[in-house]
């Protein structure tokens, strides 16, 4: 009997902690199921692919963990994409014939700046009481003007170890997957553990869920959102820091961090974090990050033009929101 | 002292006029911005500076009137500049059709994608945010691939639309396209202010549910508002594709973000409920008139791009500012 | 008599919101070992005047004294420091979070929070459900336990009977006179007047953004009380006195009728008429399915088993927009459901006249005239129309009424519509929902106040465990006969 019902408490628990990461777990289902897919389609599937894969997904994973930390504060960043280019110019440009150990300081100092300068964006929008939406607008183009100031061209680079760390190899071609893959987990675990395990973190979570109830359970509602923003910068640095690994080049075209922008929102989305705030883990976010640079390389492996991809994520997107919605709609009348 | 005190309430005047009409403001900001320009490059301070200013401002304000009527439902749409880039497509592969049959048509892809939008939105209840950026994604991979196949050559404007776009009443003085901006503007004003649907945009962007408790269907309401924003995306973009002549995929790419930062400088909250197109219409002219200033300045996209973004930070901020003291 | 030193005091406490002044100035004095209630009516400064107590916001002039040293607070923080512990009318617990999170964000002791929760019985809740999945009682109760866990020199307590249960609310009483004799002084803000007769020791009573009165509760009767909140006597009764009228509907034709209504575990046999100028009551206690009859009734949830009759004919109400037409409106029990706060009055009335597609290319022509008439038929106070948000709680009842006067309707559904609303409003909606069927409505009411169905009703109908249980005469139902048959003791 007392065995019974404690087994039926541990069931009880696995059933809440299944229900609650359902989504994210269902997302990192998807993207098993692509990789094998993938596997078959292509006549070897090895070392190689691993890698490249892996790789192509750390500017956009990091991205959209930023954008997830900052949506589960309760706001939203479209400025992320644009602190890209900038740390992508501003590391081409410092970090070209440098020695490696310059190339790390320069890096540290890159994260700690962007870092500080979202969250004086975070602040400017508690301070204002401006739409985060439209400051980020704003500062979206400032900062990709100081990007094309600071490297008016593509062009610049950055030590051959340097682009090991990121890539697995020093030419950016090929090399151990090793790297690039613990590249994406260990900044998503500290990521993860920092917003569910310290106090700064579940902050985050109230403010996003409800920031004048947080406010009346004493928490600091500016220091949370300045906090949540400066966590999203140092990540959108770090996306910056791995594309001029991967490219080995900057970049510091405006379209590209328009785009790196609606792609860090849409693999939040799809990673099951709500855009209102306050839920979601950001786990799921890495797999549907790596699930939109997946579609790439395996439509080109059934030989559909790539281009499709860009409509195959759209139509993606769109079909799992309009399923969550429904699943909600129906949920709401059951209850 | 009594000056300090006297200068305090005439600020405090001045903040209550503003608070009271802040088109008036707005407008003051923007003729301040005319007369620097002026400064800058007195040639602006002409018929042709203004005939200038007011084409760049026509498809923006077109736009960003697409962008406040979203807004003031508490929605947005980031592919309109997708809507106005696959319009400009259509109605140029139409062009030997005539150029009824070319507007139509182009008109046609706005109503249908708005549609969809509206339906995703409304019905299926998607964050507008990301059912309009998939969208978004989907017409880009669309018109990208029928580029290369039902849509090839056609990147040539018929003659008509390139006239009605670029063509000027009056010896070239009163052009086509601003008499258009004009026309669609006391629409929506009108559809805005007068209209039951106009109301109801206001009052399902202040409170979805009271206005479903009250009986309306509010689906019908936001989904003609997303086909509403179609069309005008549409319109923009057979207007800019006559004005350059010809169609490529990048054609309306530069105006999304301008046509929100028009709606947000014009004093329409992106959370819903509160607004208005007037505000809008200077919103396009004060970013059409900036774009104007830097160029005259002859400084390079990057400082462009830094000016831009602080001043609709500081507008935002100001506008945000009386908002607050109310 | 030697009365215990002040523990609290404040004076001369003003607040203005923009050119709203909340309150004038304030002066109150909470002892030590004191029960202190604090009483008014709405927009009487109450809730302002909590928030200034709990650090939410800082009073523009006068000073707060704890112990005899100034503390002003700025933040929340500040004051759970100062010792001030607040259980406001909303939890305070953040809803996408389990409640160990909660507690870790305020860094509550476990052991405790846990030792209060038991007082309560509910030591085994655990602790790794999320906030959003439970009952509001629970979360009362959850909040309370939080606050008394800060082990607080005073404690602030804003409407928390509001949601508990009768034995729940029995016990926090025995806890609050625990409490006292510990050194613990309480204030306890309440619209129900029995409770202060019940516990309080004190009570001091706010009008207009002023302290007017400070009573011995001991002394004096809950009239005298009632007397001192308004001013002047009212008349609590209207006009035209219910069980007068009720002969006349006894013969009139059904209006609306439910046969055997059923919906999950919530509802499970509901059936009743409501006829053509009768008032129809339904008493439940908390959570006994009567919202989900109200949801399911105007539209918004359909119903799993059972039909609706409009004129003696079946109808399916798909949305509320189904129910509208047929003439069945709600008046919900949260206000905000039925505003749009930041809009003016007029367009909050006349949204009722444009609910279909022919009507979006215009504006009906007389609905200025029928603004009018809302407004002034239910004295509207439009001072501030500009923006429905800055209404009293009242006057924001009266606009969520007055919508559908505006479009007209045969049913009108009213989910607890005096909850939160002074006196004064409340005896005008009563005469409203009186004069409404005088002229030919049928009117659904539901109330969480026993004592409104002799004056409004004609019948009242008894709701426990998702089934009508009792149906009673309203002019001969009692708040004792109406409560054992809402515990199901018929």
């Amino acid at each position: 009997m007392n065995r019974d019902s404690r087994a039926t408490v541990v069931f009880n628990r696995a059933g809440l902690i299944l229900s609650r990461s359902g989504w994210t777990l269902g997302v990192w289902l998807l993207l098993l199921a692509l990789l094998i897919w993938y596997a078959n389609l292509i006549p070897r599937f090895g070392e190689f692919q691993i890698t490249s894969i892996s790789k192509n997904s750390l500017p956009l994973v990091y991205l959209a963990l930023g954008q997830a930390i900052i949506v589960i504060a309760g706001g939203i960043d479209l400025s992320l994409g644009a602190l890209l280019l900038l740390s992508n110019a501003i590391a081409a440009r410092f970090m070209a014939d440098q020695p490696f150990g310059a190339v790390l300081v320069i890096a540290l100092l890159l994260i700690g700046l962007v870092a500080f300068l979202n969250g004086m964006t975070g602040y400017v929008i508690r301070l204002s009481g401006v739409p985060d939406i439209v400051v980020t607008l704003a500062t979206s183009y400032i900062w990709s003007g100081l990007a094309l100031w600071i490297l008016p061209s593509p062009g610049g680079g950055t030590a051959p170890e340097f682009r090991w760390l990121f890539t697995g190899s020093e030419s950016g071609i090929g090399g151990t997957y090793v790297l690039p893959v613990l590249m994406m987990i260990i900044p998503a675990t500290v990521v993860f553990l920092l917003s569910r395990r310290t106090r700064l973190g579940l902050s985050m979570y109230a403010v996003g869920s409800d920031s004048n109830i947080a406010s009346l359970a004493g928490l600091g509602v500016t220091r949370a959102k300045v906090a949540s923003y400066a966590l999203g910068g140092a990540l959108a640095a770090l996306a910056g820091l791995a594309t001029v690994a991967i490219t080995g080049t900057g970049d510091p075209r405006f379209s590209v961090g328009a785009n790196a922008t609606l792609n860090s929102v849409a693999a939040v989305v799809l990673g099951g974090i709500a855009l209102t705030g306050g839920t979601g883990l950001v786990l799921g976010v890495v797999a549907a990050g790596m699930i939109l640079i997946m579609l790439n390389p395996i439509l080109s492996a059934m030989g559909i033009n790539p281009n499709n991809a860009q409509i195959l994520q759209g139509v993606l997107i769109a079909i799992v929101m309009m399923i969550g919605g429904l699943v909600t709609l129906i949920r709401e009348r059951r209850t | 002292m009594v000056d300090s005190a006297a200068a305090t309430t005439v600020r405090a005047r001045l903040a209550a006029k503003a608070r009271a009409n802040p088109s008036v403001a707005l407008g003051g900001v923007c003729l301040l911005l005319v007369l620097v320009t002026g400064f800058i490059e007195p040639e602006y301070l002409s018929l042709n500076g203004a005939r200038s200013s007011l084409l760049q401002a026509a498809p923006l304000g077109i736009l960003a009137g697409a962008q406040t009527i979203l807004m003031l439902t508490g929605g947005i749409d980031l592919s309109v500049t997708m809507i106005a880039t696959g319009s400009a497509y259509v109605a140029a592969s139409q062009s030997s059709h005539g150029a009824a049959v070319a507007i139509l048509m182009g008109v046609a892809v706005g109503l249908v994608v708005g549609a969809a939008n509206g339906i995703g939105v409304a019905v299926f209840r998607v964050n507008p945010l990301i059912m309009t950026l998939a969208m978004s994604g989907i017409m880009l991979g669309t018109f990208t691939a029928w580029t290369q196949t039902i849509l090839r050559g056609s990147t040539q404007v018929a003659p008509f639309i390139k006239e009605l776009a670029a063509g000027s009443f009056l010896g070239n003085r009163l052009p086509y396209s601003v008499v258009l901006w004009a026309v669609i503007s006391l629409i929506l004003i009108w559809l805005l202010r007068r209209t039951g649907w106009g109301r109801l945009l206001y009052a399902v962007g202040d409170n979805e549910t009271a206005v479903r408790l009250a009986g309306v269907r509010t689906w019908q309401v936001r989904i003609a508002a997303y086909i509403a924003a179609g069309i005008l995306g549409s319109i923009a973009g057979i207007l800019l594709a006559g004005r350059t002549g010809a169609v490529d995929l990048q054609l309306a790419n530069a105006f999304l973000l301008p046509s929100v930062a028009a709606a947000v400088i014009g004093g329409t909250s992106i959370f819903g409920g509160v607004g208005g197109y007037t505000g809008t219409i200077l919103g396009a002219l004060i970013l059409s008139v900036l774009t104007s200033m830097l160029t005259f300045l002859n400084v390079g996209q990057d400082i462009q791009q830094l000016v831009y973004g602080t001043i609709v930070l500081a507008l935002a901020w100001g506008y945000a500012g009386l908002a607050n003291r109310e | 008599m030697n009365r215990p030193s002040p523990l609290l005091t404040i004076s001369g406490v003003a607040k203005a919101y923009g050119s709203v002044v909340a309150l004038a100035a304030v002066d109150m004095t909470v002892r030590r070992h004191e029960i202190h209630a604090l009483l008014g009516a709405n927009g009487a400064g109450k809730s302002t005047l909590v928030r200034i107590l709990a650090g939410v916001h800082p009073a523009d002039r006068g000073t707060l004294e704890v112990e005899g040293k100034t503390a002003n607070f700025r933040t929340p923080v500040e004051a759970m420091r100062g010792g001030m512990a607040t259980v406001f009318q909303d939890p305070a617990l953040i809803r996408d979070l389990t409640i160990a999170q909660n507690l870790r964000l305020s860094r509550t002791d476990p052991a405790t929070f846990e030792q209060w929760l038991e007082e309560f019985d509910l030591g085994s809740l655990d602790r790794d459900r999320m906030v959003r999945d439970l009952p509001l009682d629970i979360l009362r109760l959850v909040d309370l336990a939080r606050a008394l866990a800060l082990n607080p020199k005073i404690l602030l307590l804003d409407e928390i009977t509001a949601a508990l249960t009768a034995d729940q609310a029995e016990k926090l009483f025995e806890l609050l006179d625990r409490l006292k004799t510990e050194g613990c002084s309480v204030v306890l803000i309440t619209h129900r007047l029995a409770e202060v007769m019940r516990i309080c020791d004190t009570a001091t009573i706010l009008r207009d953004g002023c302290n007017v009165a400070e009573l011995e509760v001991g002394g004096i009767t809950q009239q005298e009380l009632v007397h001192a909140m308004l001013g002047s006597p009212v008349d609590l009764a209207p006009d035209t006195q219910a069980g007068t009228t009720a002969p006349t509907t006894a013969g009139a034709e059904t209006v609306f009728a439910v046969e055997e209504l059923a919906s999950g575990e919530a509802v499970r046999q509901v059936s009743f008429a409501v006829r053509r100028g009768e008032v129809l009551g339904l008493v439940a206690l908390e959570g006994q399915g009567q919202e989900r009859v109200f949801d399911i009734l105007c539209g918004e949830r359909r119903p799993s088993a059972g039909r609706i009759l409009v004129d003696g004919s079946p109808c399916r109400f798909l949305s509320p927009a189904d129910a509208v037409r047929q003439g069945v409106v709600l008046i919900p029990g949260d206000r905000l459901q039925a505003l749009l706060p930041s809009l003016p009055v007029y367009q909050n009335l006349v949204v009722t006249l444009i609910t279909r597609i022919r009507q979006w290319l215009g504006l009906p022509a007389d609905e200025r005239a029928r603004a009018a008439n809302a407004i002034d038929s239910l004295s509207i106070d439009t001072r501030a129309a500009a923006r429905v948000r800055r209404l009293s709680g009242g006057n924001q009842q009266k606009v969520a009424i007055g919508r559908w006067l505006v479009s007209g309707f045969r049913t009108l559904l009213c989910f607890d519509p005096t909850r939160g609303i002074d006196i004064q409003t409340k005896g005008e909606i009563y005469a409203l929902l009186r004069k409404l069927a005088a002229d030919g409505a049928a009117v659904l009411l539901y109330t969480s106040e026993l004592a409104e169905i002799p004056l409004v009703c004609d019948r009242v109908l008894v709701m426990h465990n998702g089934l009508i249980v009792d149906e009673q005469a309203a002019a001969q139902a009692t708040e004792a006969s109406l409560l054992t048959a809402a515990h199901g003791l018929v």
